[in-house]
């Protein structure tokens, strides 16, 4: 971890703490403040954006411990989400199991889900590996489909709102607290999981997985725990989907956002704890402001042709995504650490 | 050293003092704030203007933007009031879809009206939770059953099959038996509601559902399901989807040599001029078509005044039924605002908080009865507590020489119940 000059280790706590300076612990408290008082001054819908947000964020936060830290390329992430969604409305609704423990038994369902489809990996690798995973988002989304008896196929199943003891989680406010709560706590857990043995373990199979068997890596068994902790974080980011949304179909978990997943990832900064987050907020900041710049481009200049501002949306959005890609090819994770480098030096450059 | 313990230990305490007192206001279920009360009563929109569903949200939603211009332009509103419009586009995103929502209630919006099925399956569960009402212009059975917030402005694509399965077994099957249908339905809401429906009915319609194939909005071949349901042998093929993958099993339909042959028809979401405009003229003619507006250019009231502002405006859809459909949802809409006005005042309904939604609800929705909407679809009526359909009738057409024909006049379509 790079460090502003003359920090200094005294002992192996501040070695691994991840907060060191006290700079860092003022911009961390007015960090905290900002986030948790957000409710207070931002209407609905604002809420609701930053409530997507934080369900994505753990989401991502999945798919980089398998893509990005262990290197098991995943395009079936929207369908261990809906795994996690339809565990969270089962149990809420006919078992009447809390949420704290339905959310946990979502995670663990997507996590042996994922297991199932990771275990090809022992075999396959990169794109024949993306092709088995690809099979899990439509598998899931049929049995979902056909499964009527218990999914209520395309009716889709009603979700009551989280609650934990006298705390009802009802309103956009109170979802806020606790998705961005859930949010921090998966944000902490990859944070360290990738310090740790397994997520040392993972990069090496990810770097080259012979060398890492050679070197006493068990490969396989470190793939098969990266699907399950990938698939674990989707399967929570579904539990706290569903009750986001109060009431879930199929078609909310499609390829299409499998693919967007792997998008935002790439966007953000593979292998990396910031990446995720900078690449969802980006990516559905993003997706916000070109839903409302048709209206205001239609608007502000009533007389182009029909049908100009609504298609320029799309254009906007491909256009920032590619403008990125080619600039900033390692992610906007890589610009903010230079951007952390540069202000470190400011205003003395070596 | 010490003296960095003491300031983390302080600014932990802090923090956790500060979530603690946060976290108890979870327990309450104060709304957001509203924003400051305004002048004119404002309408939300949610439309798929881009995205796969776009050649259906495109006419739809301007029609729906040209109808508000004659009405505000024109006609000066509603009662003397102009009416201001919010819209955003979904691009046929669930996520966008469920998040506009909760825009155009920040917005202060009376009501809001969402093109899709799909797009409105995504927004359905904030708009009941909030008492938010919403016209949905093109519906699935999933939407108003149980009945909620959200009432639909046409007959559901559930309905489009039971009324032809009528037409069809009066007019066209000369066998004996029960008729083999086959379903080619979309993965989505679409064509969830032509086999739900089918579930329900097709025994008390006396028909018999051989197989179920399903596509994507995206797809490019549907040779194989072709192929399968070729091997069942059926009578007649329903098609569930919109007009780009309708078109898609038309083209191959023609290849495999199912047509000229088999009887094929489409539901509404598929079957308009964008359908003939993809498929062909040769390939779309024979085919069957349940809608439930008239014809673009059918004599009717309303037809001069839509003709002329879709001319000037947006020729490309002239003859373009979802453009049709879209006008009317807005002149729904004006009658919804009418009813409410007559029972409320300006005052309260421009707020668009819960107060004015609960009276758009109850004051302005629900006393729509035997709404004549200018002739151009069945009259509208909200008043049945259950049944949340406006427009209760369809027609049935067939395509002849690139022209969509009616064969019918208006045909109810019955209720079904799905609990």
């Amino acid at each position: 971890m790079s460090l502003p000059c003359g920090t200094r280790n005294y002992s192996y706590a501040t070695d691994i703490a991840i907060i060191r300076t006290k700079t860092q612990w003022v911009m961390f408290i007015a960090f905290l403040l900002l986030i948790f008082s957000f409710p207070f001054y931002f209407p609905r819908f604002w809420l609701d954006v930053m409530n997507l947000i934080g369900i994505t964020i753990i989401a991502i936060i999945g798919l980089n411990i398998l893509v990005g830290y262990c290197g098991q390329l995943s395009i079936g992430h929207a369908g261990f989400m809906a795994v996690g969604a339809y565990t969270t409305a089962i149990l809420t609704a006919n078992f009447q199991i809390p949420f704290l423990l339905a959310l946990l038994l979502s995670g663990i369902a997507a996590g042996l889900i994922g297991l199932l489809f990771g275990v090809p990996s022992m075999r396959v690798k990169g794109f024949y590996l993306a092709i088995t995973t690809i099979a899990a988002q439509f598998i899931i989304i049929w049995i979902i489909n056909h499964w009527t008896d218990v999914t209520k196929g395309s009716m889709g199943l009603g979700v009551d709102a989280a609650s934990i003891g006298p705390l009802s989680f009802d309103s956009e406010a109170s979802q806020y607290f606790l998705i961005i709560s859930i949010t921090a706590l998966c944000v902490l857990f990859a944070t360290n999981l990738a310090r740790s043995r397994a997520g040392r373990a993972f990069i090496a199979v990810r770097d080259n997985d012979l060398a890492a068997e050679v070197m006493g890596i068990n490969v396989f068994s470190y793939k098969l725990l990266a699907f399950f902790l990938g698939c674990f974080f989707a399967g929570i980011a579904g539990s706290l989907f569903a009750q986001w949304r109060g009431h879930i179909t199929p078609e909310d978990f499609t390829f299409q956002q499998s693919i967007l997943y792997i998008g935002i990832l790439i966007i953000g900064g593979l292998g990396t704890s910031i990446g995720p987050i900078i690449g969802v907020v980006f990516i559905r900041l993003l997706e916000q402001f070109v839903t409302l710049l048709a209206p205001l481009v239609e608007r502000s200049f009533p007389d182009i042709p029909s049908g100009f501002a609504t298609g320029l949306s799309p254009m906007v959005f491909g256009l920032v995504m590619v403008v990125f890609l080619v600039l900033e090819p390692r992610g906007l994770a890589h610009r903010w650490n230079l951007f952390k480098a540069s202000y470190r030096m400011w205003p003395f450059s070596y | 050293m010490r003296k960095n313990r003491t300031f983390k230990a302080v600014s932990l305490v802090v923090v956790v003092a500060f979530i603690f007192t946060v976290l108890a206001g979870c327990a309450s279920q104060a709304p957001a704030e509203k924003p400051a009360v305004k002048k004119p009563i404002k309408i939300g929109m949610s439309i798929c203007f881009t995205g796969t569903a776009a050649e259906k949200g495109q006419p739809i939603g301007q029609g729906e933007l040209d109808a508000w211009k004659y009405i505000n332009e024109e006609l000066g509103g509603i009662n003397g009031n102009k009416i201001e419009i919010v819209w955003y586009d979904t691009a046929y995103n669930a996520a966008i879809a469920t998040t506009n929502v909760k825009k155009l209630m920040d917005d202060g919006c009376l009501f809001f009206t969402i093109v899709s099925s799909a797009d409105a399956t995504a927004s359905k569960e904030a708009a009941n939770k909030a008492g938010f009402p919403g016209l949905v212009i093109f519906s699935s059975p999933s939407l108003t059953n149980p009945p909620g917030r959200l009432y639909s402005q046409l007959p559901d694509y559930g309905d489009d099959w039971a009324a032809f399965c009528n037409y069809y077994l009066k007019n066209i099957w000369k066998g004996t038996g029960k008729p083999k249908m086959a379903l080619a339905i979309l993965s989505n809401s679409t064509g969830y509601g032509v086999r739900d429906a089918a579930r329900v009915a097709a025994d008390d319609l006396g028909i018999d559902i051989v197989t179920v194939e399903e596509h994507k909005t995206t797809t490019i071949s549907e040779i194989d399901a072709l192929t399968r349901i070729k091997a069942k042998n059926p009578d007649v093929l329903f098609i569930g989807s919109t007009p780009a993958p309708t078109s898609v099993i038309l083209k191959n339909a023609y290849e495999l040599k199912l047509t000229p042959g088999m009887t094929i028809a489409c539901g509404h979401a598929g079957f308009t001029k964008a359908l003939i405009d993809l498929a062909g003229k040769d390939i779309s003619d024979g085919i069957y078509g349940v809608f439930p507006t008239v014809n673009w250019g059918d004599d009717v009231k309303g037809m001069p005044k839509m003709n002329e502002y879709c001319t000037a405006n947006h020729k490309q859809y002239v003859g373009n039924n979802d453009y049709l459909c879209g006008w009317t949802a807005s002149l729904i809409n004006a009658e919804i605002i009418r009813q409410a006005l007559k029972n409320s005042s300006l005052d309260v309904l421009a707020k668009g908080d819960a107060t004015a939604w609960k009276i758009a609800e109850e004051k302005g929705f629900r006393m729509v009865k035997g709404y004549d909407v200018e002739g151009l679809h069945g009259p509208v009526d909200f008043s049945d507590p259950v049944d949340r359909r406006g427009s209760k009738s369809v027609k049935v057409f067939q395509i002849k020489n690139g022209e969509m024909t009616a064969l019918t006049g208006w045909i109810d379509a019955p209720y079904i119940k799905y609990q």
